[in-house]
This record gives C-alpha cells, structure tokens and sequence, in this order.
C-alpha cells in the first residue's frame, strides 16, 4: 500500500517496554517502599483529603476551616477517610481514586465552632426603587490536623 | 391652673438619625475624598461596594480557577505535557485530583508533580497504542489503492 499522509499516525511512535520486566521492576519497587515505610525512613507525611466536598493539602500540625456545620463537638476526635494521595520527601503514595482505609490514618481534631463574619449581600436595580441588602453568617467549623500515619500493606 | 394636655405642635421627630448615619458611613470610612465623611456621597458609594463585593464573590470561583489551571499548564510543560493531555489521562487513569490541589503540589512538592506527569504520559501512550490497534486491516475493505481503468 503506497504511503500517505494518513499511514502513519501524527503522533511519534512509542514503544512500551516489555511487561514481564515492567512488573518485576514494579514488585522491586513496592517492597522496597514497604521496607521504607516499615523502617520507618521518612521525614513529614503530607496527604490530600476529601472532606467538606472540598479536597485540602494538609500535614500534621496543621489548621483547617470548613464553611458548615459538622456534627460533632469541640474536642472530638476525627479520622478522615478518603485520602486522595499520601507523600513524604522519597516517595508518593497516589490512590485511584482512594487509598485504602488500612494503608493510612488521618486524624484531626474540632477546635472551634464560630460563624463567619457578616458578609454583606446587595441587590439593586437602578431607576426602580429596588434594593435589598442581607447580612449573611455562615457556620464554620476549624479543625486541627493531628497525625497522619502509614502503615507498610503494599503489595 | 395647670394645663392637663400637652401640646402637641410636633406629631413625632427623628430621634436617632445619627446612628442611621452611622450605620452607613461606618462601612464608608476607608475610602478615599469627601466620601468617607459626607453622608450624602457616601451612600451611593458604600451601595456600589456591596454590590461589587457580591459580584466579586461569584467571579472569585472563575478567577481561582483559571489561575490554577495556569499554573499547572506551566508546571506541566516543564515536564514535557500540555495541559490538555496532562488533565485528561490523570482523569482516564482514576485520579481525581481537583486543580486547586495539583496547583499547590505543583508548587510546594515538585517531585510528587513530576510523578504525577509521568503517569499522565505513560497513560497517553498507552492510549495511542490502543487507538492504533493491530496494525492489520480491517475487514471486508477491498485494498486503498483505488485503479483507474
């Protein structure tokens, strides 16, 4: 068949490497990273959370305020559950689109419960005589983020 | 004799209008000119920065966001992706990271970036592999080459 320009794709042509040896390197590389996380060789863990509908960078130590109302008093601890994402300085664990529930633990605490300050909403129409003006607070909700933790159940 | 009825000249007055002029001119006292003393300029002033507070409010969400997408199009072309390609197959690989939090990694961990593109990429090519399938043609097609009798 004569060559066009439509014989070959636009994109270059790529060449996966052999699967075989894509997954020993694969397995190399898990138990290396378990014996990582077992020996404990880290420095601080940072993870990406979903809470709130929201997803937040957070490491530990860390201060965090939601726009609602969470149920549960000041004082309460809470574990977050859907992580996104955990990494440290030499690897990054990322989940699709979770990580497992027994790899890592996110802990936080409720520090205060407030509202927020009044923010002001206007509505005006010229040359009708219309405006209204609302002083809207919203609950806010400020958590501290205790711990995050790893535990080494790669495979 | 002692008169038993006030009169009464004045059915009723305004007692509080400074504080009715206070409440608007204390949201006008850091603006610039006559319009944070004088009441009558004031009122049309403070009216128009409510008003463009609450439209900044619903524009915030559209800036933000445009603004993330900036900078994850420049961290990603330091690793060799467009920001299409990058958004894409992190999205065909079931990673559901929002922008706000690939803008920040882009920024503060560089190397969990790098990683992430690196995904996206192996992703694109497997995806090209898949889109060029065999290699063979398919069936029940007479040859390309079209004869001119």
């Amino acid at each position: 068949v004569a060559r066009t320009s439509l014989t070959s794709p636009p994109w270059p042509e790529v060449k996966l490497p052999d699967p075989v040896e894509e997954a020993k390197y694969h397995a190399e590389v898990v138990q290396k990273v378990n014996k990582m996380i077992a020996a404990g060789q880290y420095g601080r863990l940072f993870a990406v959370v979903h809470f709130a509908s929201k997803q937040w960078k957070i490491t530990s130590e860390d201060l965090i305020m939601m726009d609602n109302v969470l149920e549960a008093e000041c004082g309460d601890r809470i574990r977050m559950e859907k992580v996104l994402l955990v990494g440290a300085d030499d690897f990054t664990l990322i989940g699709r689109p979770l990580l497992g529930k027994d790899l890592v633990r996110v802990e936080a605490t409720v520090i205060e419960k407030t509202e927020s300050w009044p923010k002001i909403n206007m509505r005006f129409w010229k040359r009708h005589n219309y405006q209204r003006k609302i002083i809207i607070r919203n609950p806010q909700t400020v958590l501290r983020i205790n711990t995050i933790e790893i535990f080494p159940c790669l495979s | 004799m002692v008169l038993l009825s006030a009169p009464r000249w004045l059915r009723s007055r305004l007692t509080d209008r400074f504080w009715r002029v206070q409440d608007v001119l204390k949201y006008a006292r850091h603006f610039r000119g006559r319009k944070n003393r004088c009441y009558k300029l004031a009122v049309g002033s403070v009216r128009r920065a409510f008003l463009k507070s609450t439209r900044a409010r619903r524009e915030k969400k559209r800036f933000l966001r445009a603004l993330w997408i900036t900078r994850i199009e420049a961290a990603s072309l330091e690793h060799g992706l467009k920001y299409p390609a990058f958004i894409s197959n992190l999205a065909k690989s079931q990673v559901e990271l929002n922008r706000k939090v690939l803008a920040d990694l882009a920024i503060y961990e560089p190397k969990t970036f790098k990683s992430l593109a690196a995904l996206a990429q192996r992703r694109r090519q497997e995806g090209f592999l898949a889109a060029l399938g065999d290699g063979k043609e398919p069936e029940g097609i007479f040859s390309r080459i079209v004869h001119q009798y």
